[in-house]
C-alpha cells in the first residue's frame, strides 16, 4: 500500500514537472491587426466612433456575372482618422503632466496647419515602442529558444527581445534606440517582456510625447489559436500621470499571400533619395 | 571661380528639385482634410508603384474643357497589394474617379479614399474585412 502510494505521488510530481518543462508556444509567423484601419473599410486609418461605417467598397462580389446589378457604393466621408489633434485628446490616451501636455498642444497646434514636421514615420525614421506594436501592415515573428524577433512592414521596423536572461548593462542603458532594449521570460503560455533604453524622440500613442525615462511592460499570449494578444503598459514618471494600459491584438495568416510581407523601402520616396 | 561653382551646383539643385515637384512630397495624414472627400475625374498621367506612398497623377477634367494635373498620394504598394492593386493596375489613358481628401494647403494633391475604374472596378484603400 505504502509503495503504490508512494509511486503514485512520483508519478503525479513526474507530470507536474513535465508540465513546468513544457515548451513555450511558437509565436512564429505573419500576423495582421485585427481591425488596424478601424473596421470601417476604405478608410486609410479607420473613422471615427460615431459615424456609422459604410460596408467596405470591396464587398462588392468580384466575380458578379456582367449582368448583375452593381451595388452602388456609399460615398467615403473620411481618408483617416482625424489624428492632427483638433478635437483634443481622447479619455483613453495616456493622461499627461503639464510639461508634456504642453509639448502636445505644441505639437497639435503644429500639425492642425498641416505640418508634417512632427511625424517620425514621415521622415522614415522608426515608429519606436509602443507604437510599433500597432503593426497596421503586419508583423512577422520570428522565434528562438533565446530571441523572439518582431519585424514590421510599416518602415520596416524591427525588434529583438531576448530570453536568454540577458540584462541590460549600463552601456546599453547609456544608448538609447527606437525599438529599445527588450528582455523576455516565460510565465506558463505568455512572454513577459521588459523594454528601456528607449528613445524620447518618439510618441506613444497618437502622438503622445514622452520622455527618456519610459519603459514598456507587455504580456503576449495566444487567446485562442492563432489570435496573439499583447497587453501593453506604459509607465513614464516624467511625462505620464499614471501608467497608460492598452491591449492589440493580431491574426495569425496562413495563406498566401496573406502569410507574406512586402519590403517598404521607405526612403524610395524621400527627396533627393531616388 | 568659386562663385560659378557654387551658381552651377545651385542651379543643378533647382532642376533636380523642379522635376521631382510635387511628386516627391512626403506627407503625414495631416497635411490633408481628411474629413472631406471630393470626386475628381480624369486621364491617368503616371501611377508611381513607390514606397512609402504611391502617386497617382491624374489630368483633370476643369469642368470648362480644359485639363489640370493632379497628384493624388496612395497607400503603400504592400497595402494596396492586398487591397487589389497592382503595379500594373493603372496605365497612362486610363480613365478613372478619383475620390480623394483635398491638401490643406490648397496645392493640386490629394489623399486617395478609393479609385473607380472605368470598366466600374473600385479600388479601395484597405484590403477586406479592415
Amino acid at each position: 500500500m505504502k509503495r503504490t502510494l508512494i509511486s503514485l505521488v512520483a508519478a503525479v510530481m513526474a507530470v507536474a514537472v513535465a508540465d513546468a518543462q513544457q515548451a513555450p508556444p511558437d509565436f512564429s509567423g505573419v500576423y495582421r491587426p485585427i481591425n488596424a484601419f478601424g473596421g470601417g473599410g476604405g478608410g486609410r486609418g479607420g473613422r471615427a466612433g460615431g459615424a456609422p461605417a459604410p460596408a467596405p467598397p470591396s464587398a462588392a462580389p468580384p466575380s458578379a456575372p456582367p449582368s448583375a446589378p452593381r451595388q452602388p457604393l456609399p460615398p467615403p466621408t473620411r481618408t483617416a482618422p482625424l489624428s492632427d489633434g483638433s478635437q483634443g485628446r481622447a479619455p483613453t490616451a495616456p493622461q499627461l503632466t503639464p510639461e508634456y501636455l504642453a509639448k502636445w498642444q505644441a505639437m497639435s497646434k503644429s500639425r492642425i496647419s498641416g505640418s508634417s514636421d512632427s511625424d517620425n514615420t514621415a521622415k522614415c525614421l522608426p515608429p519606436g515602442m509602443p507604437a510599433m506594436m500597432n503593426m497596421a501592415y503586419g508583423m512577422e515573428v520570428m522565434q528562438t529558444k533565446d530571441k523572439i524577433t518582431f519585424f514590421s512592414e510599416l518602415n520596416d521596423a524591427l525588434r529583438r527581445v531576448y530570453l536568454d536572461g540577458r540584462k541590460p548593462t549600463p552601456a546599453i542603458l547609456d544608448d538609447p534606440t527606437y525599438a529599445g532594449y527588450s528582455t523576455g521570460h516565460w510565465e506558463g503560455d505568455t512572454l513577459v517582456v521588459e523594454t528601456v533604453a528607449l528613445r524620447d524622440n518618439t510618441y506613444i500613442e497618437g502622438f503622445t510625447p514622452h520622455s527618456d525615462q519610459m519603459t514598456v511592460r507587455e504580456r503576449i499570449r495566444f487567446v485562442e489559436p492563432g489570435i496573439l494578444e499583447d497587453r501593453i503598459t506604459v509607465t513614464d514618471p516624467k511625462a505620464l500621470v499614471k501608467p497608460w494600459e492598452t491591449v492589440k491584438t493580431y491574426r495569425r495568416m496562413t495563406k498566401p499571400p496573406d502569410d507574406q510581407l512586402r519590403e517598404f523601402a521607405c526612403a524610395e520616396g524621400i527627396e533627393h533619395a531616388r | 571661380m568659386k562663385m560659378r561653382i557654387i551658381v552651377l551646383a545651385a542651379t543643378v539643385v533647382a532642376a533636380l528639385q523642379l522635376g521631382e515637384a510635387p511628386l516627391s512630397a512626403h506627407h503625414s495624414n495631416v497635411a490633408f482634410a481628411v474629413e472631406t472627400v471630393l470626386t475628381a475625374t480624369g486621364t491617368v498621367k503616371e501611377w508611381q508603384w513607390s514606397n512609402p506612398h504611391t502617386w497617382l497623377i491624374v489630368d483633370v477634367d476643369d469642368g470648362k474643357g480644359g485639363k489640370v494635373e493632379w497628384a493624388m498620394e496612395g497607400r503603400a504598394p504592400g497595402v494596396l497589394l492586398r487591397a487589389g492593386w497592382s503595379r500594373s493596375v493603372l496605365k497612362p489613358g486610363d480613365k478613372v474617379t478619383v475620390h480623394y481628401s483635398p491638401s490643406k494647403d490648397g496645392s493640386k494633391v490629394g489623399m486617395i479614399a478609393r479609385v473607380t475604374m472605368a470598366d466600374g472596378k473600385v479600388l479601395p484603400n484597405a484590403p477586406p474585412g479592415d
